[in-house]
């Protein structure tokens, strides 16, 4: 069995819940949502750089990092005031952030946002049932390509594919949709059935590691206590390649079906739910305080063992997030962490033996 | 609320109200499902006055996060029994909308573990509300009431579920998805109009 052992907390931790913390993808930073601002933490000094307020009337639910090669980074964040936030940072002082524009067109709480590989896409969700997908066109002006609205209950989250312009939705009514592009229109391709209640968060499998004739997979988690894996059905490229032949115009439909559950190990709602890139393992955290590391066995693939456990992560405190990256730790050399981020502010870091 | 929606609630007197005081040996320790921490103070030595405010079990600490307080069913019917009902000037206690044999501890973690030692224990209070009609569309709100109570009164080792009591509300099933759902709760609080609404039931909390 491995060991979940704490490193350390980042510092000064939030005075109330604390909904999300992510990392940069390239930046050493973090940036953690709580209440209506979000606190800019240095990966290194794990310390706070910044604090950007002002933006939102309500919670920040949620925030993002802008992929790409730009000097200063870039954020989105989604909100409870139903408003879609966009953050640069200052290029002359990067400890400050000026908010760039707001995309208005929810109806109700903001639940998460997520920007594609490429950098071009936003795809925002809400309490209103509808995702959206937003087109960057210009310097801070975005455009809608798409209001999704066939989820039947609050989308909670949306994240895109690691490589394909393909995203992936978790709604309050249990389901997880699939869309894609087919030639102009955002549809529908794929519903994935089986949760027994709500699906608070989904991840894709990183392109590092995985099995390239499969395609990554996606991994989902629930308040029915329960962690699953869903792939596309084998023989899908050779049955669309044979219908592409016909005259008929076939449905842009794929078959995605249940491949795993992990080990139940938790006993509340599961909150959140990650996949490294580096060693491919699972993380999950959720009600009951516990994070959780799940590895798939390699010699029979599909098959999930828990290989370690660590109770009560923030205390007594509710753990709501919780995201892979890599640091460089003082006094050791840059190492894969776990991040989790709970209901009593902190954000704390963790390595996995 | 301009259409009173249920006219005639049926009330208990408050003499008829599950209390500490007159039956401090209702419950003895078999038959607690949480016996293993409210034992460890004797009974007497807590009598909590559920109709005085002042005296209600709170103010006990709930900051004070280290320390395993005795809390048990009858503690968690005195936080809620005193919510003021959003339509009626009475308590969810006096309309049997929240009854002590509804309200249920388990351990969801116990107390301490081989592994780890120090970590804390962690404790579900479960309160089934009975709604005074069927049909009531303020099931939401009242349960809300509940949670938000006990979520400002506990301390963070509990959690709290709430549910409408089976058999007793044609939305059921809906309403407890809603109570249940953290984020819809945390951005309901963050909603001044329904947050107006829930102050006045609390005020004589």
């Amino acid at each position: 069995m491995a060991a979940i052992s704490f490193i350390a907390g980042l510092n000064p931790p939030a005075s109330s819940r604390a909904w999300c913390s992510t990392p940069h993808p390239t930046l050493p930073i973090l940036a953690t949502a709580t209440g209506t601002s979000l606190r800019i933490y240095s990966l290194n000094s794990l310390t706070l750089l910044s604090t950007i307020t002002g933006g939102h009337k309500r919670s920040i639910r949620s925030c993002a990092w802008k992929p790409g090669n730009s000097d200063t980074a870039t954020i989105a964040t989604g909100s409870f005031d139903a408003s879609v936030g966009i953050w640069s940072q200052d290029e002359d002082d990067n400890e400050e952030w000026k908010f760039a524009i707001v995309l208005d067109g929810h109806e109700s709480e903001v639940k998460s946002v997520a920007w594609s590989t490429g950098g071009n896409l936003l795809a925002t969700c809400s309490r209103d049932k509808s995702v959206w997908i937003w087109e960057e066109v210009g310097e801070d002006d975005y455009e809608t390509v798409a209001v999704l609205q066939e989820h039947e209950g609050d989308v909670k989250c949306v994240k895109w594919h690691p490589e394909e312009e393909l995203l992936a939705s978790a709604s309050y009514d249990d389901d997880i949709r699939l869309w894609r592009e087919d030639i102009d229109d955002w549809g529908c391709i794929a519903v994935l059935r089986g949760h027994q209640s709500t699906v608070w968060a989904i991840d894709w499998e990183p392109l590092s590691g995985r099995d390239e004739t499969v395609g990554s997979r996606l991994v989902s988690c629930s308040d029915d206590v329960t962690i699953r894996i869903w792939k596309k059905s084998p023989g899908q490229e050779e049955r669309q390649a044979q219908s592409r032949l016909s005259i008929i115009k076939s449905s842009s439909a794929e078959e995605w079906t249940e491949e795993a559950q992990l080990p139940k190990t938790h006993v509340r709602t599961i909150y959140s739910v990650a996949w490294s890139k580096d060693t491919h393992r699972i993380v999950s955290v959720g009600g009951d305080g516990k994070i959780v590391v799940y590895a798939e066995d390699k010699e029979a693939s599909k098959q999930w063992q828990v290989v370690a456990v660590h109770e009560c992560g923030h205390q007594e405190f509710e753990i709501n997030h919780v995201a892979w990256t890599r640091a460089k730790i003082v006094g050791g050399s840059v190492q894969e962490v776990v991040v989790t981020t709970g209901d009593d502010g902190e954000v704390k870091l963790w390595a996995v033996s | 609320m301009s259409e009173i929606l249920n006219a005639n609630p049926t009330i208990r007197s408050a003499a008829d109200l599950p209390s500490r005081r007159r039956e401090p040996t209702k419950k003895t320790k078999t038959q607690r499902p949480f016996g293993l921490l409210s034992s460890t103070i004797p009974d007497s030595a807590y009598t909590p006055d559920p109709f005085n405010p002042s005296s209600s079990p709170e103010s006990e600490g709930s900051d004070n996060d280290e320390e395993v307080e005795p809390i048990d069913e009858q503690e968690i019917y005195d936080l809620i029994a005193p919510i003021q009902d959003p339509e009626h000037p009475l308590t969810l206690g006096s309309l049997s909308v929240v009854n002590l044999p509804d309200i249920t501890l388990s351990s969801t973690l116990p107390p301490t573990s081989l592994s780890n030692p120090s970590r804390p224990a962690i404790t579900t209070v479960t309160v089934l509300v009975t709604p005074t009609i069927t049909h009531c569309s303020l099931a939401t709100v009242i349960g809300l009431g509940v949670r938000v109570r006990l979520e400002q009164a506990l301390p963070p080792r509990f959690r709290v579920d709430v549910r409408i009591k089976e058999g007793t509300h044609s939305t059921a099933e809906q309403v407890n998805r809603q109570l249940g759902d953290k984020e819809r709760v945390a951005a309901a609080l963050e909603n001044g109009t329904l947050m107006g609404v829930l102050r006045k039931m609390l005020e004589g909390c």
